[in-house]
């Protein structure tokens, strides 16, 4: 194999084993919180394949593919970082060593539930998150 | 579910039986219940489909949806005994959730 063959195999291994560690360890805390991991994995990925097309002698069309399948992980990848999964950055509506705002909602067998229940009861972990749409 | 694994999962049964984790979405909480029993997680969950808690929370991302619906911003609040905020963590990218072991500290700080 040419020296651009190998680096531009190595580019889309690379690419291919990024996006699966990333789904295969989303519940593994230090690689859920560090999503800029996969991008910066990509951006490797993308200077391999460059390195691959400069080298490229003959049989061009492996050094472009990776580089092109690269490129296009790199811009969505980034995109979908940096743009898409931003959420604003805001004050909430309640204070550490304050009661935040009570509130009752149905839990899944339709019963109420209030937070106010569980006060001189037990510690509450209230976690928010976006569901399913 | 990945976004709810975690927490639930790596605390002990002893320091589940201490807490209440309460997850709060839009979703109707039939689903989701069935699944966090299926992966043992031990949370109640709570639908807050009108986003009016979310609200009261400052927790709302405006428009942050596919059809432009406005969705809460992933957090994790830790209420005291007495009823009071004593710690919280508000994701800046929906990606990314408190490390468990923050969490952990903090109900061990309690």
């Amino acid at each position: 194999m040419t020296t651009s063959g190998f680096l531009a195999a190595l580019s889309v291994l690379l690419a291919v084993a990024a996006i699966a560690a990333y789904a295969l360890l989303l519940s593994v805390p230090l690689v859920r919180n560090h999503p800029e991991a996969y991008v910066a994995a990509f951006a490797v990925a993308m200077a391999l394949a460059v390195v691959a097309v400069r080298r490229a002698r003959g049989r061009r069309w492996p050094a472009w593919t990776a580089l092109a399948l690269s490129s296009l992980l790199l811009g969505l990848g980034g995109w979908f970082n940096f743009v898409v999964a931003r959420v604003p950055v805001a004050p909430p509506a309640f204070r550490v060593g304050e009661r935040p705002p009570d509130f009752t909602l149905p839990d899944a067998s339709g019963r109420p539930v209030s937070l106010a229940d569980y006060r001189g009861r037990k510690p509450v972990v209230l976690v928010f998150y976006r569901g399913y749409w | 579910m990945a976004e709810l694994q975690g927490l639930g999962a790596q605390l002990s049964e002893a320091e589940r039986a201490g807490v209440e984790i309460i997850a709060i979405s839009p979703d109707p909480s039939e689903r989701s219940q069935k699944m966090a029993d299926g992966l043992r997680l031990g949370y109640r969950f709570l639908a807050d489909t009108d986003l009016a808690v979310a609200r009261r929370y400052g927790l709302v991302h405006e428009r942050a949806g596919p059809d432009g619906q406005d969705l809460p911003r992933p957090a994790t609040v830790v209420v005291d005994r007495d009823g009071a905020v004593r710690w919280f963590s508000i994701s800046r990218n929906y990606q990314v959730r408190p490390d468990p072991e923050d969490v952990r500290r903090a109900l061990r700080a309690l």
